[in-house]
């Protein structure tokens, strides 16, 4: 059967193609008329409120010019005008001028005047050559407009224009608010998507180098002295100055991307606190007392003490370092940035084991191991929040920065939670998703 | 994506449907062109025979892929205008605007892609037979 080409391929697309039913397009369009509307209702009303503002503004001024006496006009002098596209005949009639007014600027100009319409009428109009007759009336204007421009009235005025300027500066805010909430929920959306596309590459691993400084919250308390420590010497030195030294954390954190916003992260660190405290001796051993909470080395024979009389003793610091094995949970959540910068805030909780604990006793010239503190407590935990930078260097690479506080919490066993060390670090690393 | 972006430019002047229509056929128009340098046969109005070209073929024989591997086989400019005249159904007036090219030049390259797939139609149904 011979068929139309044209036809053929015609037919053969419609009978497969898709159409979006037909009463959806009236609807579509009904929708974006309604949405024109809108705009036109809100930009006229915008129009008239810079209107209403304006008049109010410059209505005033208007007034006083109208209510000052009125400029003579020279260059109409003589003229008729003709407001009438009929009109065909003008006529002079002098004898009609006005004889009380000699002036010759407030001459009224009587026109005959006849119109193509009226020509068998012969219709007399009365056109003026200027403003005179808005001049006779100044003085009725004057008393209206000196009305209108008292002080009451202006402070009305004026007072409203403060109401109008109040209530635009509020719908521009509303207006301002509602767009950028709008352009949010849109980049949200956007972000969900990439996220959805990313599936595949949800888990980072991030090896995490970093610094960081410890101190305490109450004063500078060593925590290595005891109340116990009543009897001469005195080695009662927590009122020494103590104060936190810069060390190092290192190991690596394991995220998973939950959601687009929403991540969750834990790892295993290798965290060090380093304490210092100043101004002690090191004196002989003294057999009958051992108030601190120092637990000497074997065959170590000093001990500290801060009292520099006694015969022999040495000026040193005392250097405490005590070495967690760290593992955190903490969650993530972005605040705010894209797909290739982020920023987020951070907060969970660490496991710490103790790992190493050790005193030294620094000299100007040497630093030498002398024990250990008794009274750290093996197992811990600490409270993290913190504010972490991932910048995306490829699909797989991310960098990593992050600024963490952890408070530590049951650190020592004749010390409440007040002298529990804090620490504050600054954490680098790439990552690696997959 | 562009409809969306673009649906404040819409003028209320004729139906939504076809201002979509219109708009999906500029974009594609504009990858069409980023993608081939295209020349059209010009040729001048006058000697361009408005025929039809006839196939005798039963329509069940032929699928929708097999047509639409026609078209993709058609040398690109050959290929717009088939598509923009018989898909779309834009006249030759319409497709000389918007390609700026000639209303000749448009019949040209329509009859000639016409021949062009009924040759290959003809093929198919020897290779078949």
């Amino acid at each position: 059967m011979s068929k139309d080409i044209d036809k053929l391929f015609k037919d053969k697309f419609k009978e497969s193609k898709t159409t979006a039913p037909t009463e959806a397009w009236p609807v579509i369009q009904a929708k974006l008329k309604m949405r024109r509307i809108n705009r036109l209702i809100y930009t006229f009303s915008v129009l008239g409120f810079l209107g209403l503002i304006s008049f109010m503004l410059f209505s005033p001024q208007t007034e006083k010019t109208l209510s000052k006496p009125l400029q003579k006009n020279t260059s109409l002098k003589n003229e008729v005008i003709l407001k009438d596209a009929n009109v065909k005949d003008v006529n002079v009639n002098k004898d009609k001028l006005p004889v009380s007014k000699p002036q010759e600027d407030s001459k009224k100009l009587y026109a005959t005047i006849t119109t193509k319409k009226d020509s068998k009428n012969n219709t007399t109009k009365f056109l003026y050559k200027n403003n005179t007759k808005t001049s006779k009336k100044t003085p009725f204007f004057k008393n209206k407009l000196g009305y209108a421009i008292s002080e009451k009235v202006v402070k009305g005025r004026i007072n409203l224009l403060g109401y109008s300027l109040d209530s635009l500066d509020y719908s521009v805010k509303k207006n301002l608010k509602a767009e950028r909430k709008k352009r949010r929920k849109k980049k949200d959306s956007i972000d969900v998507a990439k996220f959805n596309n990313e599936k595949g590459r949800r888990w980072n691993v991030v090896p995490v180098f970093g610094a960081l400084n410890s101190g305490r919250f109450s004063e500078n308390v060593s925590t290595l002295g005891t109340l116990r420590a009543v009897t001469y010497p005195d080695k009662y030195f927590d009122d020494n100055k103590s104060s936190g030294l810069i060390s190092n954390i290192y190991g690596f954190n394991v995220v998973f991307r939950a959601t687009n916003r929403l991540s969750i992260q834990t790892g295993i660190f290798s965290k060090e606190l380093r304490f210092l405290t100043e101004d002690l001796f090191l004196s002989e051993f003294i057999p009958d007392v051992n108030p601190t909470n120092i637990i000497y080395n074997p065959g170590v024979e000093v001990r500290f003490s801060n009292t520099p009389d006694i015969v022999g003793s040495e000026s040193v610091s005392l250097s405490q370092s005590i070495l967690y094995m760290e593992m955190p949970f903490e969650f993530k959540y972005r605040m705010f940035g894209d797909s290739k910068f982020n920023t987020n805030v951070v907060g969970g909780f660490s496991f710490l084991y103790l790992n190493k604990n050790e005193i030294r006793a620094k000299t100007n010239t040497s630093s030498r191991s002398i024990g250990k503190a008794g009274n750290l407590l093996t197992t811990s935990t600490s409270l993290n929040i913190g504010l972490d930078v991932e910048y995306h260097l490829s699909k797989r690479l991310v960098l990593n920065s992050a600024v963490m506080f952890k408070k530590h919490y049951n650190t020592y066993k004749d010390y409440n939670n007040e002298y529990s060390p804090y620490n504050v670090g600054m954490h680098v690393g790439i990552g690696y998703k997959f | 994506m562009v409809i969306f972006k673009d649906i404040k430019k819409f003028k209320h002047k004729g139906s939504f449907e076809g201002w979509a229509k219109r708009v999906t056929v500029n974009v594609a128009l504009q990858k069409f062109r980023k993608k081939s340098i295209i020349r059209f046969d010009d040729l001048e109005e006058s000697k361009i025979p408005e025929e039809k070209v006839f196939i005798d073929i039963e329509e069940k024989d032929i699928t929708l892929n097999f047509l639409l591997s026609l078209i993709n086989k058609l040398p690109p400019q050959y290929q717009l205008i088939f598509n923009l005249y018989v898909l779309d159904e834009y006249s030759h007036k319409e497709i000389s605007e918007i390609l700026d090219i000639s209303i000749g030049t448009s019949k040209s390259n329509l009859s000639r892609a016409r021949k062009l797939l009924k040759k290959e139609i003809n093929t198919m149904k020897k290779l078949q037979l």
